[in-house]
């Protein structure tokens, strides 16, 4: 299959996710062999989400912030 | 200008998003089997509260060096200074003797001589012995006492059990999650209906078989295969148990009713481990040098049963305790508050139970209802009374 050269922004958004998605679910696969349990996956996917979750909030505050300062 | 500049900026933020993107999926995709696993763990019949059952269900998913060492880090920094003010009185356990109510004609047999106290002068009814049940005759199956165990912390008590074993037969009893399924003929996790009536004791099992990576035979059947060199209850089929240094191989030996191993021994013929301290060999748990409520199991020189048990022990402490008790060979049993008890039931019918000592944070009826843990208990031997 030859995917077309020119695409739309959205086209080129879902490719990525869909990427993104086959890149995620390999390092799930990969996280559940190597680890020694399920018990420790979950606990340290549970870390790397809460600590993405605080990072998305602080810049989504810094955008905000800024965007105030701007206007 | 050239617009190169912001380009690249943008591309490196796409490269970040997409990097937190990837984790974000992962993560997420990561928590489905545990979460699954988890909700699963937690649905089951528990009597611990929620904390303990997930640190139990992380142990048991291949969380157990991490618990380990937080619980070492946890131990170590509330660990208790030495000295203290001395104490004025001992916990009272067990029942006053009474004379006259055991069998018509039975002459009183062995009694263990009273535990030496480490600490003067004694308190009173310090290391006497005193009969677990009332109405248990001159020759009670079951005998309680505690004692000051270290000069240097005057205020830790050991508790500590001696259990007749010519007038009582062990009973390993399986929990509703340890030792693990499948294993058939798991009964109902608590004392069984029927044998009631029997009880006179029972006690915690020991590591649960994920950690302490040694055997276990039930009902003459091998559930998990025998180590070599670790120490090991045993129950023959002639009902005669022993404490030993398993050398039989991983297969179940034809005399052999139930077996449960846990650690190397703490005692071995009347000496203390050499090698008390830390190493693999010690199973996936706090440091042995860590003080925290331990439990063991010895056997004196006539083959009756010592349990002890005390809070704020290292495993070289314990090994002592039961040393001093009497115990010539012995093992470390379960440790930390939430799975350590000696229960001893007052009278027949598993009636006024009691714990060997105040501050056991289990409750007397922990074996009275289904556990998720293996545990023994102590029945008298048929044609025994009360």
């Amino acid at each position: 299959m030859i995917l077309p050269r020119e695409i739309s922004s959205a086209a080129a958004a879902r490719r990525s996710l869909l990427a993104d998605l086959l890149v995620a679910i390999a390092l799930t696969l990969l996280a559940l062999q190597l680890a020694a349990g399920v018990g420790v996956v979950g606990l340290v996917a549970l870390v790397v989400l809460i600590a993405l979750a605080t990072s998305i909030a602080v810049e989504a505050a810094m955008r905000r912030r800024s965007r105030r300062k701007g206007a | 200008m050239p617009p190169a500049r912001p380009e690249r900026s943008r591309a490196q933020i796409s490269l970040r998003r997409r990097v937190r993107r990837i984790l974000l999926l992962a993560s997420i995709a990561c928590l489905v089997p545990a979460g699954v696993s988890y909700v699963s763990a937690m649905s089951e019949k528990h009597n611990v509260g929620l904390g303990v059952s997930s640190v139990e269900w992380l142990r048991q998913n291949g969380g157990g060096a991490l618990v380990s060492q937080i619980e070492t880090w946890y131990y170590t920094l509330t660990a208790p200074e030495k000295g203290g003010p001395a104490l004025s009185s001992l916990p009272q356990v067990g029942v006053k003797a009474a004379r006259g109510s055991g069998r018509p004609g039975s002459q009183p047999g062995y009694r263990p001589p009273r535990v030496r106290p480490i600490i003067h002068p004694a308190l009173p009814g310090e290391g006497v012995w005193k009969p677990a049940a009332a109405g248990a005759g001159p020759q009670p199956p079951v005998l309680l006492t505690t004692f000051r165990s270290d000069p240097e912390y005057p205020q830790f008590v050991a508790g500590v059990a001696w259990i007749d074993s010519s007038r009582t037969q062990l009973s390993y009893v399986p929990g509703l999650a340890e030792p693990p399924p499948p294993l058939a003929h798991r009964g109902p996790s608590e004392i069984p209906g029927a044998r009631r009536k029997e009880v006179v004791a029972t006690f915690n099992g020991g590591f649960p078989l994920e950690t302490s990576n040694a055997g276990l035979i039930y009902r003459g059947r091998v559930k998990e295969a025998m180590v070599d060199g670790i120490a090991t209850i045993v129950e023959y089929r002639d009902g005669r148990v022993d404490v030993v240094r398993w050398h039989q191989g991983p297969s179940a030996p034809a005399n052999v009713w139930f077996a449960k191993q846990n650690l190397p021994p703490i005692i071995y013929e009347g000496s203390l481990n050499p090698n008390l301290s830390d190493g693999p060999e010690w199973g996936e748990t706090v440091n042995n040098a860590v003080r925290v409520w331990r439990s063991g199991l010895g056997i004196d020189r006539r083959g009756n049963l010592i349990y002890a048990a005390a809070n704020y022990q290292t495993v070289e402490s314990l090994a002592k305790i039961l040393q001093r008790a009497g115990a010539v060979r012995a093992l470390e049993l379960d440790i930390n508050e939430d799975w350590t008890s000696f229960i001893s039931y007052r009278k027949p019918g598993a009636i006024d139970p009691s714990n060997l000592l105040p501050d056991m944070l289990r409750p007397a009826s922990r074996y009275l209802t289904p556990d998720e843990r293996d545990f023994f208990a102590v029945y008298l031997r048929q044609g025994e009374g009360w």
